[in-house]
């Protein structure tokens, strides 16, 4: 119960139960999805085993922050926002897909690999998985390494490299409107081992 | 339905292709990272999506959303875990200029 007590001492940010919850809701649908029977008796047992699960899981769910002051309750994000991100991501990955597609097809094979470093200070972490995801998702970049807010990335092209932008890119906007973290105030190192 | 879920398909099953050739010909472990992305993003979603248009709006179709959407969330986390590791244990990139 150690995590518990650090729960105690820290501020949380996000509300429980709201996550409770929501996470019980989307165990119940998924369970519903996948068995496909409407019986009284499976249903009652699939909210239970829900419920169960979003309880057992609570005190899992809390993440320390970056800065490990305070926790934050993971399934507490905006929801619709995180949707609607994904939507815009998923038009970004087509448009790279069909890039990268270009680049492998190209006889000349017209590739200039590249460690593309950057800084992007957030506090939640779900922030940090969420851009090292897109990131990786998006074909011509790959989230190497990150360490603390210091990013590694691999980029294949150029262009690829570009659209990064030192962390300055739009994903990185994005991503920082998404969970209410405020914009870095300089410092931002831009290196490139060509 | 079966000829748009068959465009569909095709169109997947070439980024798949397209894949293949890249693994084959770039250059060193972390381009062909680069490859094996298209594969396991849009030519895996065009494929569920030709999937899912053949069958209909069933409980499988949902069914097969779900994989697509698990897929979206652990691709990367394997593609940066394999990635990491690779950087970690100090296998250099290789560039241009060091050609």
């Amino acid at each position: 119960m150690m995590k518990n007590n650090l729960a105690m001492t820290k501020n949380v940010k996000g509300s429980e139960t709201k996550q409770f919850i929501v996470l019980s809701a989307v165990l119940f649908l998924l369970w519903v999805l996948l068995s496909g029977k409407m019986e009284a008796k499976l249903l009652g047992m699939g909210l239970a085993a829900s419920l169960f699960s979003a309880w057992i899981t609570m005190s899992l769910l809390r993440i320390p922050s970056v800065d490990r002051k305070s926790v934050y309750v993971a399934f507490d994000f905006p929801y619709v926002k995180y949707i609607v991100y994904w939507f815009w991501l998923f038009k970004e990955i087509v448009k790279a897909n069909i890039d990268i597609a270009k680049v492998v097809l190209n006889p000349k094979l017209p590739i200039n690999p590249q460690i593309v470093t950057f800084r992007r200070p957030m506090d939640n972490p779900l922030a940090h998985v969420t851009l090292a995801n897109s990131i990786t998702l998006t074909p011509g970049t790959v989230t190497v390494d990150v360490e603390g807010d210091l990013y590694v990335i691999h980029a294949l092209t150029d262009g690829a490299a570009e659209g990064l932008e030192g962390g300055e890119g739009e994903m990185m906007k994005r991503v920082c409107a998404l969970f209410n973290e405020e914009a870095p105030k300089g410092e931002e190192a831009k290196e490139n081992h060509g | 339905m079966e000829i748009i879920a068959g465009i569909f398909l095709i169109a997947g099953l070439f980024l798949l292709f397209v894949a293949a050739i890249g693994i084959l010909r770039l250059p060193d472990f972390y381009s062909r990272l680069h490859a094996s992305g298209l594969s396991e993003t849009l030519g895996m979603v065009l494929c569920f999506i030709g999937l899912i248009i053949y069958e209909g709006f069933t409980f499988t179709s949902v069914k097969l959303l779900i994989i697509a959407l698990f897929f979206f969330l652990a691709n990367p986390i394997g593609t940066h875990v394999i990635s990491r590791a690779a950087y970690r244990s100090g296998l250099k990139p290789w560039t241009r200029k060091g050609d």
